[in-house]
């Protein structure tokens, strides 16, 4: 089978099946990507398109100096920021509520988890999943970026800090951030 | 070191990011701390929860994208069938007007039948303007004098066995060598 980079240096060639493979592998993880960057189905679709075709505008200059999937990501992360700025996102939005965290940093909140040992085995509620997407979209969009990209789609930090053009240690904080406002914003829904 | 020193450690742990020694300093944290435990569950949970937020892809989508790809000229038209059938259809047809090429342009050329003429004349009915071969001797290179000596031969049988009979005649070989003669029957069944 061929590797991503091949399919993308055929398609340049003029190969349209290379171009139809990549899609088949990754469009799915784009329009959710787009979905969980934009909070919103329709703007998913439109921005996910304007992906592909970004994508497939670049092939001519494209070189395959890092993961197909890296550079992928760059582009939609630049679509979707793009998308955001001609809308409506104007940056740091959500500040850490005070009174949503607890002592020590532990949070009122009671998230789920019938199984304390794995507590990524859970069985997430509508309302609660609502709730989630709401905070996600209130996030910074530089932490909600490198958040979902790391536990959304499986990025490393290192392939984060590609995709985002920061260092690793911003990935880490910024991911440790994000972490702590989707606590502290889902602590003040549940709690109040 | 404190909880709040060991917070963003605990979330780098989380996403199995972290170095062996911010991997042991947690765990011996956590072994001691209640509180930083709980948070460790809550991290955990929270990283789970963005994979919850997901939505159907539209059975549209595709065609959608590739017909706008496709208008702006960025991705090549697929293939129409008609066009596959068109190809394989040629292979025959460039076949036979390959053979048609070559008989067009082969040196002899199609002959026309000459009935009432020596076989020597039915060389140069292939340009009608070219001189003839006995009229212009000059013009025929060794080549060609060996074709039409060999068509005197066919147009002669008598002239095909004046030599001899067969089994006296040398078999062309390259080089020169002649296999020995095969003997009229059985000559090599008795080893």
């Amino acid at each position: 089978m061929r590797t991503d980079e091949e399919l993308m240096l055929l398609f340049r060639e003029g190969s349209r099946e290379s171009f139809e493979e990549l899609f088949t592998r990754h469009h799915r993880a784009v329009v959710r990507f787009a979905w969980r960057m934009t909070g919103d189905p329709s703007a998913a679709e439109e921005a996910a398109q304007e992906i592909f075709l970004r994508i497939a505008r670049a092939a001519p200059t494209y070189h395959p100096t890092a993961k197909f999937t890296t550079w992928m990501y760059t582009v939609a992360r630049r679509t979707t920021l793009n998308y955001l700025r001609d809308t409506k996102e104007d940056g740091e939005k959500v500040p850490i509520h005070p009174e949503g965290e607890g002592e020590d940093g532990v949070y009122p909140v009671q998230l789920p988890g019938p199984d304390d040992r794995n507590p990524e085995q859970v069985v997430w509620e509508a309302q609660l999943t609502e709730r989630f997407r709401t905070a996600l979209g209130e996030l910074p969009e530089g932490h909600r970026a490198a958040f979902v990209l790391n536990r959304g789609d499986g990025l490393s930090y290192e392939e984060v800090a590609q995709v985002l053009g920061v260092t690793v240690q911003a990935v880490k904080t910024r991911i440790f951030r994000a972490r702590e406002m989707l606590l502290s914003r889902l602590s003040k829904d549940l709690s109040g | 070191m404190d909880c709040r020193d060991i917070r963003e450690a605990i979330s780098v742990c989380v996403d199995g990011e972290a170095s062996p020694g911010e991997a042991a300093a947690v765990r011996e944290h956590l072994a001691f701390c209640e509180r930083c435990r709980v948070l460790e569950r809550q991290m955990r949970a929270v990283g789970a929860g963005v994979r919850q937020v997901r939505g159907p892809v539209p059975d549209r989508f595709r065609e959608e994208v590739f017909a706008r790809l496709e208008s702006e000229g960025v991705l090549p038209k697929r293939k129409k069938v008609v066009s596959t059938a068109w190809r394989w259809a040629a292979v025959p047809l460039a076949a036979a007007a390959g053979l048609g090429l070559f008989l067009l342009t082969s040196r002899e050329g199609i002959r026309e039948p000459v009935l009432s003429e020596p076989a020597t004349a039915r060389v140069g009915t292939s340009a009608p303007d070219a001189p003839s071969p006995q009229g212009n001797g000059s013009a025929l290179s060794t080549e060609d004098r060996e074709m039409l000596a060999m068509l005197d031969l066919l147009e002669d049988p008598a002239a095909f066995d004046a030599g001899g009979d067969a089994e006296g005649m040398d078999l062309l070989v390259p080089g020169g060598s002649a296999d020995p003669p095969i003997p009229p029957q059985g000559g090599r069944s008795g080893g």
